[in-house]
């Protein structure tokens, strides 16, 4: 087979079925995408007090978030360089160091070899400070405002470079919290579907397929409205069946806002009470209050103006700061993803707040889910269609006209654009034509 | 040790174990809004996201929905645009080790334990569950056939915390 051109797959109008469906390609973007790409790995509320650990994904590779000694983060590979068992089995825990459960290797939890048994048998060849015997750090780590992500490339743009404007989505999170921090709670959701990655983001900003897609549990929701009488979760789940039975001018009056390296995020949603109502009771009151002690009125209204939804953040992250949630969009192979959920309690904010974080995610992260379900059927329906052998090419032309380009590089076009996808693919293009990170030889 | 005898008499154990074989065969046969029935106004369908989940207000579910939505999801599966259900899932309830105990609990009489598998095949993959449920059910003398309404159905599955493909029926 020929040397895969990833320039031949991408056309300003069409993107090549391959894409999606090509093993070469997937191994390729591996290597150019999810290895040098900044990717988020945790947030630091899930590794409070040194000898904490957590388990993580980044990209293809199972890493270990470790709290250092002094405060500090390290991101070690779970992988003993003797003979490459894996050292920690658990998906989070609390060790003074790491203990292979091969040979009984030992390392420090910044990733150092401190002893090996039988080191008589190296007859003096073995030195504990090899280089190639630590534990493999991934190259850069950062947290920003305690959210946590890495790149295993050692040089390329900063983290805040890369976040750019989505930096204000993780922002706006944590300025919800009235103490100003969040702290990761709730458990986890995983719902997977026999399809590419990209089919999940692409459709995160796509606003002509609720109506169509989702049209059985619209038309359910509406019969039922006597649910948004019942208790605050019912009716809450209720409000986001309906309002995705808006109109096309509706939807087409979200700005969508396209940022440099891939994100997207819609604007202007939760107006006129898109998913979720405005809210005046009691525990939302509380809450205020607490938010206006901490950043004053006009500061408050700020930070709960901000009414941004389904922020991606390129390659694989959704952020929805007014729930509090996080989306990952983990490949598990070509035809094989997994979507994973957390959320965050809202420090100083009264515990009932959280009711709406869990619910939020229930009704629209679960593989039972009356809403995503319609999704992942149609993500299958797209990767058998696309593993098809006839016609090559799909079509990402719609809105084209419409895309307005603005000096500081990013794109703004009505809801109903294919800007997004656009954009992700130009994002997709350029990290495959720059080559890996060059950590594997 | 409890003031109330765990062991019911004959008719009535039977009549609650055949009630919690009864309402999976409805889902067998997807007749669905009679299973609806079973639950009380008030009634949980509750599956925990984690083993030995403690409440559904503190963690993640795959499944949490009082009767209001369990009404939608039901109207929603015989619904022809609900695209995950053309084809329709065929499922397989096999339950077994039925244990029933008067409950102590106040608004709950009995709680009924049971074994749970449950294949399901749809467009010819076959995937399998297994767990336990456990049903609290209270006398309701107005209920028909049987004089229990469903306070809470839970099912907790083994695989609970595993990523899942589309799970549209209930378990």
């Amino acid at each position: 087979m020929p040397p895969i051109n990833p320039a031949d797959l991408i056309r300003d109008d069409r993107v090549h079925r391959a894409v999606y469906v090509d093993t070469g390609v997937f191994a390729l973007e591996q290597e150019r995408v999810f290895r040098t790409a900044w990717l988020y790995a945790g947030h630091e509320s899930q590794v409070p007090a040194p000898g904490d650990y957590a388990k993580v994904m980044l990209g293809p590779d199972e890493v270990l978030l470790v709290r250092q000694a002094d405060g500090s983060l390290a991101m070690l590979h779970n992988r003993c360089p003797h003979r490459g068992s894996c050292l920690v089995g658990e998906a989070r825990g609390h060790l003074p160091r790491f203990r292979c459960p091969y040979h009984a290797w030992t390392f420090g939890l910044d990733g150092h070899l401190i002893g090996v048994p039988m080191s008589d048998g190296y007859a003096g060849e073995l030195d504990l400070r090899d280089p190639a015997l630590q534990l493999v750090r991934v190259a850069r780590v950062e947290s920003y405002r305690g959210f946590i992500f890495a790149s295993h490339a050692a040089t390329g743009p900063s983290l805040t470079e890369f976040l750019g404007s989505l930096a204000s989505a993780l922002d706006n999170m944590v300025d919800r919290a009235p103490a100003g921090t969040l702290t990761q709670a709730g458990g986890t959701l995983r719902m997977a579907y026999r399809g590419n990655w990209k089919l999940f983001m692409e459709n995160a900003t796509d606003l002509v397929h609720p109506s169509v897609v989702h049209e059985s549990s619209v038309a359910a929701a509406r019969g039922h409205r006597e649910a948004l009488d019942a208790d605050p979760q019912t009716a809450q789940t209720l409000q986001m069946l309906l309002s995705n039975g808006l109109g096309m001018p509706q939807w087409a009056a979200v700005p969508l806002h396209a940022d440099p390296h891939g994100h997207v995020y819609m604007g202007g949603f939760y107006k006129s009470g898109m998913i979720a109502p405005a809210r005046t009771d009691p525990v939302f009151e509380r809450y205020r209050d607490a938010l206006v002690a901490r950043h004053g009125e006009a500061g408050t209204t700020r930070i709960l103006g901000v009414d941004r939804f389904n922020n991606l953040i390129w390659p694989n992250l959704s952020v929805n700061a007014r729930f509090g949630v996080l989306r990952q969009v983990q490949p598990v192979s070509v035809n094989h993803t997994v979507v994973t959920s957390t959320c965050f309690r809202f420090d100083g904010a009264p515990s009932e707040m959280f009711d709406l974080t869990l619910q939020f995610l229930n009704t629209a992260s679960s593989a039972s889910s009356m809403v995503a379900s319609d999704d992942l059927e149609i993500f299958e329906r797209c990767q058998r269609g696309l593993e098809e052998n006839g016609e090559h090419w799909i079509d990402i032309r719609r809105g084209r006209a419409g895309d307005s380009r603005a000096a500081d590089g990013s794109v703004a076009a009505p809801g109903t654009s294919e800007l997004p996808i656009r954009n992700q693919m130009q994002a997709w293009i350029s990290h495959m034509q720059a080559g890996s990170s060059g950590k594997r030889d | 040790m409890n003031d109330t005898p765990l062991l019911l008499p004959c008719e009535l154990d039977r009549a609650l174990t055949r009630f919690v074989f009864e309402e999976a065969r409805l889902l067998d046969e997807r007749r669905f809004s009679e299973w609806l029935s079973l639950f009380a106004n008030d009634g949980l369908y509750w599956v925990p996201s984690e083993p030995d989940q403690a409440s559904p207000t503190d963690t993640l579910s795959l499944f949490c929905e009082r009767k209001p939505l369990l009404a939608v999801r039901i109207e929603r599966l015989a619904h022809p645009s609900h695209f995950s259900q053309v084809p329709a899932t065929r499922t397989h309830h096999h339950v077994s080790g039925v244990l029933v105990e008067r409950s102590t609990q106040p608004g709950i009489d009995f709680v009924v334990r049971a074994s749970l598998i449950v294949a399901e095949s749809r467009a010819g993959d076959q995937r399998w569950f297994a767990g336990r449920t456990t049903h609290h059910l209270r006398t309701n003398p107005a209920a028909s056939p049987y004089p229990f309404e469903i306070a809470l159905k839970r099912v907790d599955l083994i695989n609970c915390d595993a990523p899942h493909r589309i799970l549209a029926v209930p378990f």
